[in-house]
């Protein structure tokens, strides 16, 4: 009788098996919400997973939990793999998570992921692309909702900082399905603006939140803008498409108004330093060429201005000497070659080769004359012979000798009569 | 937007003024005439931040209106 009763332990691991034993309960996939969620101190995650009608127990354990790159809360819908088991103790069944993704999300980041790659890949992000931010601007316009922390964060700081800049709110959704259509539509508008920069952002919220931003119309709208576009989209850490095709990321709407616009002290500020600079500098150039000025008036060439014009005449004198000295030498180029053509003529006239030889004959001719003996008698003088001897001397004579005398036109025969010795005649004939 | 436009490039040129005069390369009749010029630079950029009036932020509507914008808080 008793037999027919079961233990609870019994029907326990009968049932536990039952669900162990069903392949279809070894690997489920599930999609639910969230709720009771308790982060065990163990590491481990005790939740429900429910929808609108129906509730499953669960249970993550640490070695699984610890591989998940975000951290479930209350409320999330996710997406579980795992297995269906019955826990003893209790005697309920629950789910025995391997693995959990973020409903949706996961998909979003899948999308984003596939998005910035795309767009990197051509180029969209390129720092060559980068608009430089004007440092200056006079007018700002901001594309965002209009209320919400992110319009009063990004007025207040820019009214704060340089209260001379003219806003100009283009009013648009920041979340939702038709945010991202909103946001591309305000920044064509704010383009036909003659705006020095614009701010496009919003407050914090979900990655379901600023999903908008992260929208590949939206980036290409930023790309486009002639306008330097500076993005501010949730919270230092959140980074959306459009913070890496802005042509600056501000970490969060504040941040932006602050890159947006100068302090107004430190633009005064700057401005004085400019004034003083400037005077300093145009003291210190007039200094210099007062110094200048100084050193020309005490030098040499100033204080001995006889100096300049005695170096110019001696210039002039040297070029004169050189001009002289190259006419001259010019000419006596010109006569050395007039000189040696009139040699040659000269030197190749015939007269002159047959005029010292005619010269010469004539002396030879003279001195002959001058030796020819007879010449001698005809200015009276005379030879005397004896016995065809000339005489020299009266020594060899005596009376009775025969001389013959010659004279010029003739020759005289005698016979000596007597012989006198000098002082007196020395012969008669 | 001419006025805008203008003062930061006068605070460019004004830059660029005082940087050459600084060097001290230039003549003094052009140093001069730039010192001029900068000094009416420096005047007018004084001027322009001299104006404190508070600008009033301004709401663009899709049909191009304008109209003033105060930020609610809630």
């Amino acid at each position: 009788m008793e037999e027919k009763y079961l233990t609870v332990t019994a029907l326990t691991r009968y049932l536990k098996y039952k669900f162990d034993s069903d392949s279809n309960l070894r690997k489920v996939y599930l999609r639910g919400e969230i709720s009771n969620f308790k982060s065990h101190t163990t590491g481990h995650f005790y939740f429900s997973l429910k929808d609108e009608t129906s509730k499953i127990n669960a249970i993550m354990f640490k070695t699984n939990t610890s591989k998940l790159n975000f951290t479930p809360t209350e409320g999330m819908k996710v997406l579980v793999t795992g297995s269906i088991s019955v826990y003893e103790a209790t005697g309920n069944y629950q789910i025995y998570v391997e693995d959990m993704l973020e409903d949706g999300v996961g998909n979003l980041y899948i999308a984003f992921e596939q998005l910035k790659k795309k767009l990197e890949q051509e180029g969209l992000f390129d720092l060559k692309h980068k608009k430089p931010i004007p440092k200056i601007p006079e007018k700002v316009g901001i594309v965002t909702a209009s209320t919400g922390a992110a319009i009063r964060d990004i007025l207040s700081t820019i009214h704060r900082r340089f209260p001379l800049c003219k806003t100009y709110l283009f009013p648009c959704l920041v979340q939702g399905e038709n945010a991202a259509k909103d946001i591309v539509k305000k920044i064509k508008q704010a383009n036909e603006y003659p705006l020095d920069v614009l701010i496009v952002g919003r407050g914090g919220g979900s990655f379901e939140d600023l999903n908008c931003f992260n929208d590949e119309e939206v980036a290409r709208t930023i790309f486009a803008s002639t306008i330097p576009v500076i993005s501010a989209v949730g919270h230092e850490v959140d980074y959306t498409i459009a913070d890496f095709v802005a042509d600056l990321r501000a970490p969060t709407p504040t941040g932006a108004a602050e890159l947006a616009v100068p302090n107004l002290v430190d633009l005064k500020h700057q401005l004085t330093q400019y004034h003083i600079r400037l005077n300093e500098s145009i003291i210190k150039k007039v200094k210099i060429q007062k110094l200048y000025l100084e050193s020309f008036k005490s030098s040499f060439a100033i204080k001995n201005p006889m100096l300049l014009f005695e170096n110019k005449r001696q210039k002039l004198d040297v070029l004169y000497e050189q001009l002289i000295r190259s006419i001259q030498s010019y000419v006596e180029r010109k006569k050395n070659a007039l000189y040696q053509l009139q040699t040659h003529y000269i030197l190749s006239n015939p007269k002159q080769l047959y005029e010292p030889s005619k010269q010469m004959l004539k002396n030879i001719i003279e001195k002959l004359e001058l030796l020819n003996p007879l010449s001698v008698l005809k200015r009276g003088y005379s030879l005397t012979y004896h016995n065809d001897t000339l005489l020299h001397h009266i020594a060899s004579l005596k009376k009775g000798d025969q001389i013959m005398v010659k004279l010029y036109d003739g020759d005289i025969y005698a016979n000596i009569e007597r012989i006198e010795k000098q002082n007196g005649k020395n012969k008669k004939i | 937007m001419e006025k805008t436009k203008k003062f930061e490039e006068n605070i460019k040129e004004l830059e660029q003024i005082i940087n050459e005069l600084e060097t001290g390369e230039i003549d003094l009749d052009e140093s001069i005439n730039k010192y001029t010029t900068a000094m009416k630079l420096v005047k007018e950029c004084d001027e322009k931040l001299k104006t404190v009036e508070e600008q009033v932020s301004k709401m663009v509507l899709e049909n191009g209106e304008e109209e003033p914008f105060e930020v609610i808080d809630n």
